[in-house]
């Protein structure tokens, strides 16, 4: 099978790298507009950000400060108007939709902020759809599952459905979608915006901890101090331009 | 799994998918009845002519047809050709002379056309009697007798047991004349039948037409009126020189051109009520697509392409069409087989109406027909297919981080 060596757990993204020192993502001067007929929206103004793999990243801004897009542009759902995002050797600005279609499928992993689950689909299903697409065997998808439900702590929820679940549960199974394909690098836009406190710094703790025993990159925005003070490094937007980026030791 | 998500997508909004499904279903349903009774009407019209007088298939003199000409007659020993042995689905076949001429009571004249049939043999071909509504059939080696229809019973003020004067020419030259004893009176309910058509015995006819041994048709029923066409040309190829096999179509062109036409209705009455139909599933798909804008950008953004995404939404159509068309199957089968069983009898409110040389009975009775059922069905899954083509690809074609936008 094509890609075999993507299904390995450990460090999967090795194989984007070029070069053991270049850093995993890298943004350079990109500028993003949006365009409504007649009116444009700038998201982005010359915004550079580098990324090492194996990073807990966030970024942290008001609303409409340029996060989603931040997300979009190295997930491949979108090209920048002008710079460069590169992920690996990707080259996201000219690369085909197949190839970024194919690149969102086996090295990205996204969770989003709710309504990230197909309700008509059991939480395994749900988890196992990438791995579905990308024509891992049912009985191969069922066995990554059931692991990683039980990693997650969401073991014997396997076939709810989302309805069924609580807001924490359901971001948990979203994670172990985005994490069933063992992809290199985790997106994850405010996905504790629509949980309570004590639910969000479980959900964040449970991150930070995939990210340390996995190796695998984790780049995720929020506007809630309490989850911006819990990453190493915070990187802060404020129309669509970066105003900060620090890293304590943590 | 795309599959089961196929199906649960079907299931989200239960109410809209069971009123679509029931409109899809009412609609083959009734279709298919309707084309059941509109083949019903057709199969009457056919068999009202060709089981009551014509057959479905004829052989005789290559001219015969065209002029009725006494003189292109045939030997009585063409009924038993061997070729006729072997035709397919044969339920009789049967010699015939023909006459024209005048049949008198008293003071009252009418024009006739006599029929020499076979007693024993001619009731395999044609049901004429069991049309009888007064005296009975002719009897084998009966003479001198005939079954006349009631039409002309009537101008000729004659009934069961009536002596009328039969005037005709014959092959000689000479002037054919004689009497006949009515047997029987039979009521058709096609005018020209009823009006001027009188049965009798071969012989007695061959004898007055001084053509002893001499016929000048055979003709044969079958099973499959619609083989005919296939048989007659198979027939021709085998037959002796200076004896043709025509089929009914030959014979009854019009019937053969109205036949022709339903294959043409059918299809319009199929389009033009499934255009209908096909809007009812267009409305269904678009609003389900449209309200799972969000949800198509979560799968474009995990990586599905976007035929992965117009499969899913073509899946589902086709589910629905499945679903629509078998139950409109069974439903129609149902319909077709209550309206074959019992059907409708209209006697009481319409005649029968001559159409294209046959008769349309007034009744409802449906008919078995293997296109009938599977043109709506089929039909109806293109017409879905079609339909979801439109909310599919708009699915396919959506920006996903618009789509993502979306709450
Ligand atoms: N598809 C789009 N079409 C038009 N304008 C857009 C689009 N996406 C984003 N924008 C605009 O770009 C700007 C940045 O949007 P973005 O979603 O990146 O901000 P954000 O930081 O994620 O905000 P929030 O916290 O509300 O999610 C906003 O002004 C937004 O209205
Ligand atoms: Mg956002």
């Amino acid at each position: 099978m094509r890609g075999e060596a993507l299904y390995l757990p450990l460090s999967p993204y090795a194989s984007l790298l070029t070069d053991a020192n270049m850093p995993l993502i890298t943004l350079s001067n990109v500028y993003k507009t949006y365009r409504h007929g007649s009116l444009e929206v700038t998201a982005l103004t010359d915004f550079s950000l580098e990324i090492a793999e194996g990073e807990f990243i966030v970024l942290a801004g008001p609303s409409g400060s340029g996060k989603t897009t931040v997300l979009n542009l190295v997930g491949g759902l979108d090209r920048p108007s002008a710079g460069a995002v590169t992920v690996g050797a990707l080259e996201i600005a000219s690369a085909s939709a197949a190839v970024l279609a194919d690149y969102r499928l086996r090295r990205v992993g996204f969770i989003f902020q709710s309504y990230n689950l197909i309700p008509v689909l059991t939480a395994a299903e749900n988890a196992e759809f990438t791995l579905m697409l990308q024509g891992v065997p049912r009985p191969e998808r069922r066995r990554r599952v059931t692991e990683l439900f039980i990693e997650l702590g969401i073991e014997g929820l396997e076939e709810r459905r989302p309805g069924d679940l609580s807001g924490g549960q359901q971001q948990r199974v979203a994670i172990a979608r985005a994490l069933a394909a063992a992809p290199g690098v985790v997106l994850a836009d405010e996905p504790t915006a629509n949980l309570d406190s004590h639910t969000a710094e479980e959900l964040l703790d449970l991150m930070r901890d995939l990210n340390r025993r996995r190796g695998v990159t984790f780049l995720f925005s929020s506007h809630d101090d309490r989850v911006i003070g819990r990453a190493r490094r915070v990187v802060r937007l404020e129309d669509g331009r970066m105003v900060g980026d620090s890293t304590t030791n943590r | 799994m795309l599959t089961a998500l196929a199906f649960r997508n079907l299931w989200r909004n239960r109410r809209r998918t069971l009123l679509t499904l029931s409109a899809m279903v009412v609609s083959a349903a009734l279709l298919i009845l309707a084309l059941g009774v509109f083949s019903g009407m057709i199969d009457d019209m056919l068999a009202t002519t060709t089981r009551l007088y014509h057959g479905h298939l004829v052989l005789a003199a290559p001219g015969y047809h065209a002029h009725r000409d006494l003189h292109a007659h045939l030997p009585e020993v063409t009924a038993e050709l061997p070729a006729l042995a072997g035709i397919e689905g044969r339920l009789g076949s049967t010699p015939r002379l023909r006459a024209f001429g005048l049949f008198s009571v008293a003071t009252s004249s009418q024009p006739v056309e006599i029929l020499g049939v076979d007693p024993v043999r001619e009731p395999a071909v044609t049901t004429l009697h069991r049309q009888l509504v007064a005296g009975r059939y002719l009897q084998p080696g009966e003479q001198g007798v005939v079954i006349i229809g009631s039409a002309l019973a009537k101008k000729l003020g004659a009934s069961v047991g009536s002596e009328v004067v039969v005037v005709t020419q014959a092959a000689d030259g000479s002037i054919g004349n004689d009497l006949l004893t009515v047997r029987g009176i039979f009521t058709t309910g096609d005018s020209r039948h009823d009006g001027r058509l009188a049965v009798t015995s071969l012989p007695w006819l061959q004898h007055l037409l001084v053509l002893d041994g001499r016929i000048h048709e055979v003709t044969i029923a079958i099973a499959e009126p619609m083989t005919a066409f296939t048989v007659a040309d198979r027939l021709n190829t085998v037959l002796p020189a200076g004896i043709a096999a025509r089929d009914w179509g030959d014979i009854l062109p019009e019937m053969r051109d109205a036949i022709a036409s339903f294959d043409v209705s059918r299809m319009i009455v199929v389009g033009i009520l499934y255009f209908a139909t096909g809007l009812g599933i267009l409305n269904t798909c678009f609003m389900s697509v449209l309200e799972r804008t969000r949800e198509f950008g979560l799968l474009l953004a995990t990586g599905m392409r976007p035929w992965g995404i117009r499969r899913l939404v073509l899946l589902e159509t086709l589910f629905l069409a499945l679903l629509g068309s078998t139950a409109g199957l069974l439903g129609g089968f149902l319909l077709t087989w209550y309206m074959q069983a019992i059907g409708i009898d209209l006697s009481g409110a319409i005649t029968p109406i001559t159409y294209a040389g046959g008769t349309i009975l007034p009744r409802l009775r449906a008919v078995f027909e293997p296109a009938n059922f599977l043109v709506p069905a089929a039909m109806l899954v293109a017409v879905a297919l079609f339909a979801g083509f439109l909310p599919a690809n708009r699915a396919a074609r959506l920006d996903p981080v618009a789509a993502l936008r979306e709450e």
